[in-house]
C-alpha cells in the first residue's frame, strides 16, 4: 500500500531496530551485565494468605549473601501503577510485605556473587510463617466472614477501610434502565466469564540497578514508562529524581505486563542501595506467572431490544477478581463502562463494576484493559439479539454501532469526545464479501462430527487516553528533534516500542515532516535524565499520542530550518519547502520553481553552527484532546470435533480503522498477533488455582498453560487483513492506534462461530473441549427431552 | 565448591575454551562466560525455544544442555548468523522483509530453527515450516509473518 500524498508515511519499509533484532545485538534488560554486579534471588511464599512471624537471615549472611527483609525496605505503601492522578490511586503494597497475599509474592530478597551462590543463601534462609484462611472465588470473599485480605489501604493520601474484600465499586447511569426494558419487544440476558490470561510475554521481567558514587541509582528494567519508574523509585527510597536515571531498554514483548513498575524492580534497587553494588534480578517464568495477569471478568449483560433491531437499553454489571492487591482497579471499571456503552448506542444504560481482592496473583492491564471481556459479552449478545429477531448479526451491528459524529467515552466517564473518522460499515460489508459470509448456512442444517461456523465479532480501542480537560488518567509526551549539522535528525522521546513500531511511526513522521529521507532519521536511546515525561507507552497511545508529540517537534524544528534557511537563499521562510532528494541522501529546502532557491538541510545546519546561529532543535511536550477509537472487525471461521470438543481456528479476515497507517506490514503484524492472542482468549488461556494450595495449577509451566504454537494457527491463505480507508482529522498525519484493538473483537467472533457451527451459545472463556463437550451432552439431552 | 572443567568449542568458528562448571547450562555459559547474549534465556525448562542454537548443525535447547556434554561441538548462535562482513543471511533478510519481528525476542530462536530446516529441506512446505517450529513459541507475532519469510526463503 502506498500512500500518494507522503513519501514514507504508508510505506513498507524495514524496521531500524530490526537489523539488531535478526543478528542477535539487540540488548534486553536481561542481556545487561555489569562489572562487579551481584545475582539475585527471591525467596517467595508458598502460602496464598500468611503473616510472616519471623525471618532469619544470618545463614545465608554468612554465605557471602546480602539479604532485605520487610524490615529493611520503606514501608511506605505504593502502587506499582502510576498512570492515575494521585487522588486516584489505590495504595495497598509495599517493597516487601509483613503479610503475603498470594503464592509467589516475595518475602525476603539476597543477592550474591554469582547465581548459584544467591541460590545457596535463598535454600538458607529461614522464614516462619502463620497462615492464614485463604479465599480464591470473588463471590465467597464478598459474604461476611471471609477472609479479609487487607483491613485498609490508602486512597490518595485518605486511609481507606476496606469490607468485604471489595477494592472498589463503580457506576454509571444514564437515562433509566427500567424504562429503556419496558419499552423493549424483546429482553435478552445471560451471563459471561473470561479467564485470568498470563501475559507470556517471552522475556520473562528482568531488572539491574547500579548504585551511583553521588547517591543516586541507574536501572535497566523491563518497564512501559521509565519516567514512572523512576518517580516511583524517588518516593520510594527518598532520593531526588535528579539522581535516579532509568534507561529505555528494549522490552521482550509486554502485552502490559511492564504497565507498572513490577514488584521485582523495587526489590532490586533496595538490594544494590544496601549493598552498594550493581544488581541484578531475573525472574523464572514461574515468578513472572505468579507476577501478574490479565482481569478476568464475570459479567452479566441485559439488553433490551425493538423488533427492528434498535437497543433501547443495556445494563452491565461486573465483578472482576484482582487478586491480591489493587494495581489499577479503578480506572479499569471505568474503562469497562467505556467499553460497553461505546460500541453500541443505548438510550438508557446502566453500568456497575465491582473489583474484590482474592489470594490470587494480582492482575493488571493485558492488551485490552477490560475490553476483550466486555467486547466478548457484548459481540455474543448481538449474536443472540439476530438470532432471536432473525435479522442478520451484521445488519444489527449496522443499525447500532456508534459511529461517525457520535459522542464516545471509551476510556470512562470522564474522557468524552467526538468520533471524527470511522470504517466500521467499510470493515463489516468488506469483510462479509471476503470471507463468505452469505454461505455461511444456519447451524441447523450441520451434520457430522466436524461442524465448520463463521462468526463475527467487532470493536474498538481508544488512541491513548487524551481529552480536552484533565480527567483521571495522565496522557502526553515530550519529544525532542535535532537537525544534526550534516542534515541528519535525532529524535529523542521516552516513548517505548513493545513489538508494534512505534517509534519507527515516530522516526517515519519526522523523516515526513522535515522531507529528510528515513534513514537519516535516528531515533536516540533516551533515559530519564535526558527526555521529559511521557505517561507510558500503554492503551494504544504510541503512534496517536507519542507521534504526535514527535510530529509537533518536527513542526518547530522546521520553523527553526525555514528561517535560518531564509537567511542563505533570501527567500521569505513561508514560502519555504523541504523535500527528500534521495540521491543526495538529504532533504532539501526550496522554494517551488525557482530551481537557484534551493540549500540542502545539512548546508542550513552546517552553516547555522559556523555562523553562531545556534543549534536547530525543539522539545515538545504534547498532550491529545481525543482518544479516537480505532475500530476493529474480525471474521472467524472454527471447526468444531462433536466428538473431543476440540475447537480449531481454520480460517480468519482481521480489519482495522487505524486511519492512516504508518507501517503497514507492522500493523498487519499486530492484527495476526493479537488474533492469535484473541483466540487464545477464546479457547485455551486461563490461569487456575489449586484449591487447597493456592499454587498455580500449571506449576509456572509455559507448556501446561499452553499458549498457541505455528501449527495451531490459520494457514497463510487463510487468514487476511485489510485496513480501512479513512483519515483520523486529530492525528498526525490522520492516523489512530491500532495495538490493543488487535485482539478486543476476537473472543466474540469466535464464540459466534462456535454458535454457528453447533447452535449452541457458549459463554464461559476459555471455552475448552470440557466445557463444549459438556455443552453437546446438555443440548443433546434438551432435544431428547423435547425441550 | 565444584570443581571447573575447562571444555573445547567452535562458536560462530572462533575457537574458544571456557572454563565451565560440572552443571553449568549451554545457555549461561554462551549468555555469561562468552557474553553473547543473543541467545535468549525465556523459560529454562525447555517450553519455548528461545534459547535454541545449533550443536553440529542440529538444535538443542541450550537451557537443557549441560556445556561439558557437547564437548568438541561447533556451535552455531544467533551472532554467527551473518557472514563475518556483516552482511545479513538470507533468512535475516526475509524476517526483515516481511515483518516477522515483532519484539525480537524469539528471533534468534527461530532463525536458527529456520535455517536448521533450510540445510535439511530446502523449499518447505508450509505444512513442514510449522510443524517445524512448533517447539518455538512466539507471543507477538501470531507466526504469520515468521512463517512467511522462512517460505520466501525456499527455493
Ligand atoms: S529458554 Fe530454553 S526452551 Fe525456553
Ligand atoms: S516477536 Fe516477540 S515473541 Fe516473537
Amino acid at each position: 500500500m502506498n500512500d500518494d500524498r507522503f513519501d514514507v508515511i504508508g510505506r513498507v519499509t524495514r524496521r531500524q531496530d530490526g537489523h539488531a533484532m535478526v543478528t542477535g545485538r539487540q540488548l534486553y534488560s536481561s542481556d545487561i551485565s555489569l562489572p562487579n554486579m551481584l545475582q539475585a534471588r527471591v525467596l517467595r511464599s508458598p502460602y496464598p494468605h500468611a503473616r510472616i512471624a519471623a525471618i532469619d537471615t544470618s545463614e545465608a549472611e554468612r554465605l557471602g549473601a546480602v539479604c532485605i527483609t520487610p524490615e529493611d525496605v520503606p514501608r511506605v505503601k505504593y502502587n506499582e501503577r502510576q498512570v492515575s492522578v494521585p487522588a486516584k490511586t489505590y495504595r495497598d503494597r509495599t517493597v516487601l510485605p509483613d503479610k503475603v497475599r498470594h503464592v509467589g509474592q516475595g518475602v525476603v530478597a539476597v543477592a550474591a556473587r554469582t547465581e548459584a551462590l544467591a541460590d545457596r543463601a535463598l535454600d538458607a534462609l529461614d522464614v516462619e510463617f502463620e497462615s492464614l484462611p485463604a479465599v480464591f472465588d470473588p463471590h465467597e470473599a464478598m459474604r461476611d466472614g471471609a477472609p479479609q485480605l487487607h483491613d485498609a489501604v490508602l486512597l490518595g493520601e485518605t486511609v481507606l477501610p476496606i469490607e468485604r474484600n471489595i477494592a472498589c465499586y463503580r457506576e454509571a447511569v444514564e437515562g433509566d434502565v427500567a424504562r429503556g426494558l419496558e419499552e423493549a419487544d424483546l429482553v435478552v440476558e445471560n451471563e459471561f466469564t473470561t479467564g485470568r490470561a498470563y501475559h507470556g510475554q517471552l522475556e520473562s521481567k528482568a531488572v539491574v540497578c547500579r548504585p551511583e558514587a553521588d547517591g543516586g541509582i541507574t536501572v535497566w528494567a523491563t518497564a512501559q514508562s521509565i519516567h514512572n519508574t523512576r518517580q516511583l523509585l524517588g518516593s520510594l527510597f527518598d532520593i531526588p529524581l535528579s539522581k535516579i536515571n532509568v534507561q529505555r531498554v528494549p522490552i521482550g514483548g509486554s502485552f502490559g505486563s511492564s504497565i507498572q513498575m513490577n514488584s521485582s524492580v523495587a526489590v532490586c534497587v533496595a538490594l544494590a542501595l544496601k549493598a552498594q553494588k550493581s544488581v541484578k534480578l531475573v525472574l523464572t517464568r514461574e515468578e513472572d506467572m505468579y507476577d501478574h495477569c490479565k482481569y478476568p471478568s464475570n459479567i452479566h449483560l441485559t439488553y433490551g431490544v425493538k423488533r427492528d433491531g434498535t437497543l433501547t437499553a443495556g445494563y452491565l454489571k461486573t465483578v472482576v477478581d484482582i487478586g491480591g492487591h489493587n494495581i489499577q482497579a479503578y480506572p479499569l471499571l471505568g474503562c469497562m463502562a467505556g467499553w460497553f456503552v461505546s460500541l453500541y448506542r443505548l438510550p438508557h444504560l446502566k453500568f456497575e463494576g465491582t473489583a474484590v481482592y482474592t489470594n490470587k496473583a494480582p492482575a493488571c492491564a493485558m492488551q485490552g484493559y477490560g475490553n476483550p471481556q466486555v467486547t466478548f459479552a457484548v459481540e455474543s449478545m448481538m449474536d443472540t439479539i439476530a438470532e432471536e429477531l432473525d435479522i442478520d448479526p451484521i445488519d444489527v451491528r449496522l443499525k447500532n454501532y456508534v459511529g461517525l459524529g457520535e459522542t464516545f467515552w471509551g476510556q470512562g466517564p470522564t474522557v468524552r469526545s467526538v468520533i471524527r473518522s470511522c470504517g466500521v460499515e467499510e470493515m463489516l460489508l468488506k469483510g462479509k464479501a471476503m470471507v463468505g459470509w452469505e454461505g455461511r448456512g444456519s447451524s441447523t442444517s450441520k451434520t457430522g462430527r466436524f461442524r465448520r461456523g463463521i462468526g463475527v465479532g467487532r470493536g474498538f480501542h481508544t488512541s491513548g487516553t487524551g481529552a480536552p480537560t484533565p480527567g483521571e488518567v495522565i496522557d502526553y509526551s515530550t519529544a525532542m528533534v535535532k537537525i544534526n549539522e550534516d542534515g541528519s535528525v535525532d529524535c529523542l522521546t521516552a516513548l517505548m516500542c513493545h513489538g508494534g513500531g512505534t517509534l519507527d511511526a515516530g522516526a517515519k513522521m519526522v523523516a515526513e515532516e522535515l522531507g529528510v529521507p528515513l534513514d537519516r532519521v535516528g531515533i536516540s536511546p533516551s533515559n530519564t535524565r535526558s527526555t521529559g515525561y511521557d505517561v507510558c507507552t500503554h492503551a494504544t497511545r504510541g503512534v496517536y499520542c507519542g507521534g504526535a508529540s514527535l510530529l509537533r517537534a518536527a513542526q518547530d524544528v522546521k520553523k527553526i530550518l525555514f528561517d535560518f534557511a531564509s537567511r542563505i537563499i533570501d527567500v521569505n521562510p513561508d514560502a519555504l519547502k523541504v523535500r527528500p532528494d534521495t540521491s543526495r541522501g538529504q532533504g532539501v529546502v526550496c522554494l517551488p520553481g525557482a530551481p537557484a532557491k534551493r540549500i540542502t538541510v545539512a548546508e542550513v545546519a552546517k552553516t547555522a553552527q559556523i555562523k553562531g546561529w545556534g543549534s536547530i532543535i525543539a522539545v515538545v511536550s504534547h498532550r491529545q484532546v481525543n482518544c479516537p477509537p480505532c475500530f476493529v472487525v474480525n471474521f472467524v471461521e472454527v471447526e468444531v470435533d462433536t466428538a473431543t470438543g476440540q475447537i480449531r481456528p481454520m480460517r480468519a479476515v482481521a480489519a482495522v480503522d487505524a486511519g492512516t497507517v504508518i507501517n503497514p506490514d507492522l500493523a498487519a503484524g499486530q492484527l495476526e498477533g493479537g488474533l492469535c492472542r484473541g483466540i487464545g482468549l477464546a479457547l485455551l488461556e486461563d490461569t487456575t488455582y489449586k484449591p487447597d494450595t493456592g499454587e498455580l495449577t500449571c506449576g509456572g509451566y509455559l507448556t501446561d498453560y499452553k499458549v498457541y504454537t505455528a501449527q495451531d494457527m490459520p494457514s497463510l491463505e487463510d487468514l487476511s487483513t485489510f485496513f480501512a480507508d479513512t483519515y483520523e482529522p486529530s492525528g498526525p498525519f490522520g492516523a489512530k492506534g491500532v495495538g490493543e484493538a488487535a485482539n478486543n473483537a476476537t473472543a466474540g467472533a469466535v464464540a459466534n462461530a462456535i454458535y454457528n457451527a453447533v447452535g449452541i451459545r457458549l459463554t464461559e472463556a476459555p471455552i475448552t473441549p470440557e466445557r463444549v463437550l459438556s455443552a453437546l451432552t446438555r443440548d443433546a439431552e434438551q432435544l431428547q427431552q423435547g425441550r | 565448591m565444584m570443581t571447573k572443567r575447562r571444555v573445547t568449542l567452535t562458536v560462530n568458528g572462533e575457537h574458544v575454551e571456557p572454563l565451565v562448571e560440572a552443571n553449568a547450562l549451554l545457555v549461561n555459559v554462551l549468555r555469561e562466560e562468552l557474553q553473547l547474549t543473543g541467545t535468549k534465556y525465556c523459560c529454562g525448562t525447555g517450553q519455548c525455544g528461545g534459547c535454541t542454537v545449533l550443536v553440529n548443525g542440529e538444535p538443542i535447547l541450550s537451557c537443557l544442555t549441560l556445556a561439558v556434554a557437547v564437548d568438541g561441538a561447533d556451535i552455531l548462535t544467533i551472532e554467527g548468523v551473518a557472514k563475518p562482513d556483516g552482511s545479513l543471511d538470507p533468512i535475516q533478510e526475509a524476517f526483515l522483509d516481511h515483518g516477522a519481528v515483532q519484539c525480537g525476542f524469539c528471533t534468534p530462536g527461530m532463525i536458527l530453527m529456520a535455517k536448521d530446516l533450510l540445510a535439511h529441506d530446502p523449499s518447505p512446505s508450509e505444512e513442514r515450516i510449522r510443524e517445524h517450529l512448533r517447539g518455538n513459541l512466539c507471543r507477538c507475532t501470531g507466526y504469520h509473518r515468521i512463517v512467511k519469510a522462512i517460505g520466501s526463503c525456499g527455493q
